[in-house]
């Protein structure tokens, strides 16, 4: 563990305070410093992508998490500019903080940058970016779960044959993760087919895929399962699933959710038939926690993964779950993750 | 003092082309004397100017600078030989973006020779003492895009000044400043005389010509038509050899009008400038004349509704008329053909039926769906009607010649019946036989309606009008039956001369 | 006519059949009703902002802000159901509401303001980018989302909204022709008759080619310069009201894709017919050009950058068959 000055001095000043303020709440007394003192924290998250509903849920997990532990949170939004994402680091540098969470970027814009922040004793995690830093827990939704857990769903709906059309744009690193699993899985069954792959980020998404989705479908109207591990992928699938007329004889599986997806998948014969999902709210949460570890002294682990639920269209419709509030609500293993959970933790409301 | 001219231009030549722009032209210029060149549109004298300032090679003749060969290939090479020419677009004499300092010493600085290193305060220095010499009094820290521009102006000479020349140019600098400003200028120029500059100046404005001129030369056609150095000046004179009369080949039977089409009252159309009373009988063809830039545009957009007056009423057939836009004078009947047809008139996207339905699409069209056949058809029949040479009337209109393109431009605006026609410089850049037949059609047409003209060339309204109206100083000072015309009086009002008893 | 002239005018109508003869020889199903409906259908969204933006473009103008006024329609047509829970018809009129003032702003910044129309409608777009945000505070609009003040929306898309974007015309095969094209033929076929066969396009015409003479000829040009960007913003909601008919909900989007798709579409019609000049018909066929590419390189199994980049070489070549072969080049 790496004690700078910084965390001394904070730590010699609280114990000052602790003293001086006996009549300070005893909850507070229970916790490691700096979180005895909380409103005297300051972190910040540096975000690479915001826009987008996992985005902004991701970003109520983190806020949920900070008001809990009471720490003074700063939100950095570069709008997928990766330079300037870099100098936001500096800014947050600049500004005190005393940890920082970077969201997405890109290794080496972000690589630097981190390394600054290192050595000006504050303490970084990272979600979904390597930046290459053994003093850097990466936080991850595990995509390799996130597939493995859909395609796994998709052999047991389907068998061990069918051909698939598959939709991927490389050199998104989660994409390529997942894609990953994809490759070992169509090692393990031969008889998956892979009969197109496509894919494409031009926004809106959704509207792009689905014109590209219709022309394969005409091309390959055998298709039986659509591997979309995105699920603004699958929402474009669905759409053009729907228009050729297919949805009785496609069945797609995916990643992520939302409450739009929750909609798309539970249509009357919705060709979604199940998504992988990480909660991205906990996710959020579990960086903030994460980062309060370390803080706090303590180490939460030089990976630190989220794992993911399977959310079929079945369950769905039995639970009768509208939207990501009932869907935390009724599936319980999909609201909360037992992960980075000291005993000390304060954890946010539900 | 003609014995020790400075510089002298003998037989010059210049052909773009088949056209011969300048014939042999021959001119002397002295020290301590300005020179005034006058002449019309087209005679040659921007020509004549960038031949001399080096901007084009000559094409005959030879010219002297001080008793030496001067053939300068470059602006540059002949500004260093000693001949500065301050050119009639003034933003291309100074760089508006740099402070007066450095343009006054801009040629230093691109010279070869020059020091590569830029100090502002050795170029603050010299420029200081440049504009001391011109009594120059501006401040030399303010840029030139924050200068009024008479300021550029005299920015411009005083940096053409600045090579201490023996010969300077000035191309109309007066177009564009208010009389306050010319007087400026004027004082300047006669410093520059007295240091003993041989001045050529540029102008077709009579009251700077009248305070300026030591010597006139008139120039028409490419050649000299005139050279008035007798004191006191022969100013009607020199407009008469600068406008020229050649023998009418066609002698008009001059109409008389019937009733009044047009009437306007008190029209002041330039502030200050006296207002503008005349009538125009229905049958008659009226020419204005005058001097370029004396405002003849300038009232013809105002009867056509894309100009606002300033004081004044018309009425028009009997009626209270006040065109807001040009499609008031439209729909009231009154057409205008815009100077300039290449900027006012042509579409260059459309062909040669659709130019001339434009005006009037909205009675060509029903429920606002175009005819193309009426379309056709009545471009079909102007065609014929003009004589315009052009394959089909689906043609482009880059496919023709200026002479058809204007014939164009008549006849989209005679394709429909009007009350009161308005031509400015209708034989702009048209060859004779194109003018000849679109005067010959305007008159042969001009039954029922007014007809106005508005031309720079005298003679081009003596071969087209009933009555003649002169234009000066923004107002109307003459006014002449086409019959027998005293053209001595004539030519006196086009000078701007003091109107004399009978007038 | 000499070859030279053929080429200029025919020229890009040929490479599009050729094109349709390669993709139908070599992709299996190409040669369908199914699959030249599809191609439609693909390319209506950006085929209705590319007609709106030809307006533009034929009074000499330009217009950036048209995809994102679309994305802008789409968001206002979520937010009108699900959120204010009214029916499609509300919806729709906010929706041409929205492309209403979008455009008379435009056109009164462009007009009487004087700023460049360029500058001007890139400022729209940054502008609407940012406003389409505000209602919601950054999510995406679905039935049952939960709105910044914690309250779940619990409004729905209309079947009647939604089948703007998904029902389908029995047209000799049943449910062939979905809704969307026929809107897209509609308003190609609108557009394109009332620029060639309307006193007003004619004006259009001469106030893009020289605005001073059509000045003097009577034109009131600043109106026709404002009437075209109202055209092109109504045009580009009518985009957006599809799109979101297409989605089911309002999706936060740039709509940058779909403008630089409409632009490219726009001028690939230059080429058309040797036109060399902004027009409907050109326009149409320049977007089915791109459609028809993507589709039957998607067919292909084509990855998703080639498609970028065989979309870049059209629109070079288009843009060369008007310039440089064409008369007008010489100028």
């Amino acid at each position: 563990m790496n004690i700078t000055r910084r965390i001394l001095g904070k730590m010699a000043l609280s114990l000052a305070g602790a003293t001086m303020l006996m009549q300070a709440p005893a909850l507070a007394q229970d916790k490691p410093a700096p979180f005895d003192n909380p409103g005297e924290v300051k972190i910040a998250l540096v975000r690479y992508l915001s826009t987008g509903d996992f985005f902004q849920a991701y970003l109520s997990g983190v806020e949920a998490q900070a008001k809990a532990l009471g720490v003074d949170l700063r939100v950095l939004d570069s709008r997928q500019d990766a330079a300037l994402q870099a100098d936001m680091v500096d800014q947050a540098i600049a500004l005190g903080v005393d940890g920082i969470i970077i969201q997405h970027g890109l290794t080496e814009s972000m690589k630097e940058a981190a390394q600054r922040a290192v050595d000006a004793g504050i303490k970084v995690v990272a979600f979904d970016v390597n930046v290459e830093n053994d003093k850097i827990p990466q936080i991850e939704q595990s995509d390799r779960d996130l597939a493995r857990l859909a395609l796994e769903q998709a052999i047991k709906d389907n068998g061990e044959n069918w051909k698939a059309g598959y939709v991927y744009v490389a050199g998104i690193a989660p994409l390529d993760r997942r894609d990953e699993t994809w490759k070992e899985f169509k090692a393990k069954y031969p008889g998956i087919n892979e009969a197109a792959m496509f894919g494409t980020l031009d926004n809106p998404i959704a509207n792009s895929v689905a014109n590209q989705a219709r022309s394969v479908l005409s091309a390959n109207p055998d298709i039986k399962v659509m591997f979309a591990p995105y699920d603004e992928f699958a929402k474009g699938v669905k759409i053009a699933v729907d228009e050729a007329g297919l949805s009785s004889d496609i069945k797609i599986y995916s990643a992520d959710i939302s409450t739009s997806d929750i909609a798309a998948m539970r249509e009357p014969d919705s060709a979604w038939a199940a998504t992988a999902a990480t909660n991205p709210a906990v996710v959020g949460q579990v960086s903030v926690r994460a980062l309060a570890m370390l803080l706090a002294g303590e180490d939460p682990g030089r990976q630190v993964i989220v794992p993911p639920t399977l959310i079929t269209q079945a369950q769905l419709n039995e639970n009768d779950i509208k939207n990501m509030e009932e869907l935390s609500a009724k599936l319980p293993q999909f609201a909360h993750a037992d992960v980075a959970v000291p005993a000390w933790m304060p954890l946010p409301a539900k | 003092m003609v014995e020790n001219a400075v510089f002298r231009v003998e037989g010059l030549r210049k052909s773009f082309g088949r056209i011969e722009v300048l014939g042999g032209v021959s001119l002397d210029l002295h020290a301590g004397e300005v020179t005034v060149l006058m002449g019309a549109n087209g005679a040659g004298k921007s020509t004549l100017v960038k031949v001399i300032s080096g901007v084009y090679a000559r094409g005959g003749g030879a010219m002297k600078l001080g008793g030496k060969d001067f053939a300068p290939a470059t602006p540059a090479e002949a500004m260093r030989a000693g001949v500065v020419t301050v050119h009639q677009n003034i933003n291309d004499g100074v760089v508006a973006d740099l402070d007066v300092a450095t343009n006054l010493t801009l040629d230093r600085l691109s010279g070869s020779g020059a020091p590569a290193f830029f100090n502002p305060r050795r170029v603050r220095r010299e420029a200081k003492i440049v504009a001391d010499r011109m009594g120059l009094a501006i401040d030399l820290k303010s840029r030139i895009n924050d200068l009024s521009l008479a300021d550029r102006q005299m920015v411009a000479i005083a940096r053409a000044m600045a090579h201490e020349p023996k010969v300077l140019i000035l191309d109309e600098p007066t177009s564009s400043l208010s009389s306050a400003e010319a007087s400026r200028l004027f004082a300047l120029i006669d410093r520059l005389r007295a240091h003993g500059v041989a001045i050529l100046y540029i102008s077709h404005r009579m009251s700077d010509i009248r305070r300026l001129a030591d010597r006139i030369v008139s120039m028409r056609d490419g050649k000299i038509s005139g050279v008035f150095e007798e004191k006191p000046l022969d100013y009607e004179g020199a407009v008469n050899a600068m406008l020229g009369r050649r023998i009418h080949l066609d002698r008009i039977v001059v109409n008389e009008a019937a009733k009044t089409v047009l009437a306007v009252d008190g029209l002041r159309i330039a502030e200050g400038a006296r207002t503008i009373s005349l009538t125009l009988g229905a049958g008659e063809v009226v020419a204005i004349t005058g001097l370029v830039g004396v405002g003849k545009t300038a009232l013809a957009e105002t009867l056509f509704g894309a100009r606002a007056s300033l004081a004044g009423t018309m009425a028009l057939n009997g009626r209270p008329y006040a065109p807001v836009t040009p499609g008031d004078a439209i729909a009231a009947g009154v057409f205008l053909v815009a100077k300039d047809r290449g900027e006012n008139g042509i579409v260059q996207d459309f062909n040669i039926y659709e130019n001339i339905s434009l005006p009037f699409l909205k009675r060509l069209s029903g429920l606002g769906v175009l005819n193309r056949g009426v379309e056709r058809a009545t471009a079909r029949r102007q065609i014929g009607e003009l004589g315009i040479v052009c394959r089909t009337e689906r043609d482009e209109m880059g496919t023709l010649s200026g002479g058809n393109q204007q014939k164009v431009m008549v006849a989209r605006w005679m394709s429909q019946p009007a009350n009161l026609f308005i031509l400015d410089e209708p034989f702009q850049g048209v060859d004779i036989s194109a003018r000849r037949d679109i005067a010959a059609k305007l008159r042969a047409s001009s039954g029922g309606r007014a007809t106005l003209i508005f031309v720079t060339e005298l003679d081009e309204a003596l071969e087209t009008a009933d009555r003649v109206l002169v234009m000066s100083e923004h107002t109307i000072v003459g006014e002449h039956r086409n019959a027998d015309i005293d053209m001595d009086r004539l030519l006196a009002e086009v000078a701007g001369q003091p109107l004399r008893g009978a007038a | 006519m000499t070859l030279r002239e053929l080429a200029i005018r025919y020229g890009f109508l040929v490479l599009l059949f050729g094109l349709i003869a390669y993709f139908a020889v070599s992709a299996d199903g190409f040669a369908s009703p199914q699959s030249a409906v599809f191609i439609f259908q693909s390319v209506a969204i950006t085929g209705i902002l590319a007609l709106g933006v030809t307006a533009t473009l034929v009074v000499g103008g330009f217009d950036l802000s048209i995809g994102s006024v679309a994305t802008s329609a789409m968001m206002a047509a979520a937010y009108v159901m699900v959120v204010l829970e009214q029916n499609a018809v509300v919806a729709v009129a906010a929706c041409l509401l929205i492309g209403v003032i979008v455009g008379l702003i435009n056109g009164f910044l462009i007009v009487y303001m004087r700023v460049p129309d360029l500058l001007a409608t890139l400022g729209m777009m940054f502008l609407l980018v940012g406003l389409q945000r505000i209602p919601t505070e950054g999510r995406s609009i679905a039935t049952g989302m939960t709105m910044p003040d914690g309250s779940v929306a619990t409004g729905k898309f209309s079947a009647n909204f939604l089948a703007l974007g998904r029902h389908r015309f029995d047209f000799f095969i049943d449910n062939l022709l979905p809704a969307s094209v026929v809107v897209l033929l509609v308003l190609a076929l609108l557009i394109w008759f009332f620029l060639e066969y309307t006193r007003f396009g004619r004006m259009m015409y001469a106030v893009g080619s020289n605005p001073r003479a059509a000045e003097l000829a009577g034109a009131p040009v600043k109106a026709y310069k404002i009437w075209a960007y109202v055209i092109s913003g109504v045009f580009a909601s009518i985009g957006g009201i599809l799109l979101a008919a297409r989605l089911g909900r309002g999706d936060i989007a740039s709509g940058n894709n779909l403008l630089l798709d409409s632009v490219a579409a726009a001028l690939i019609g230059f080429a058309v017919l040797g036109a060399s000049k902004p027009n409907a018909f050109g326009t149409a066929i320049g977007a089915l050009f791109v459609g028809v590419l993507l589709q039957g390189l998607t067919m292909m199994n084509a990855p998703y950058y080639t498609q970028d980049f065989v979309k870049g070489a059209v629109l070079v070549v288009a843009l060369v068959f008007t310039f440089a072969l064409s008369h007008r080049g010489k100028a």
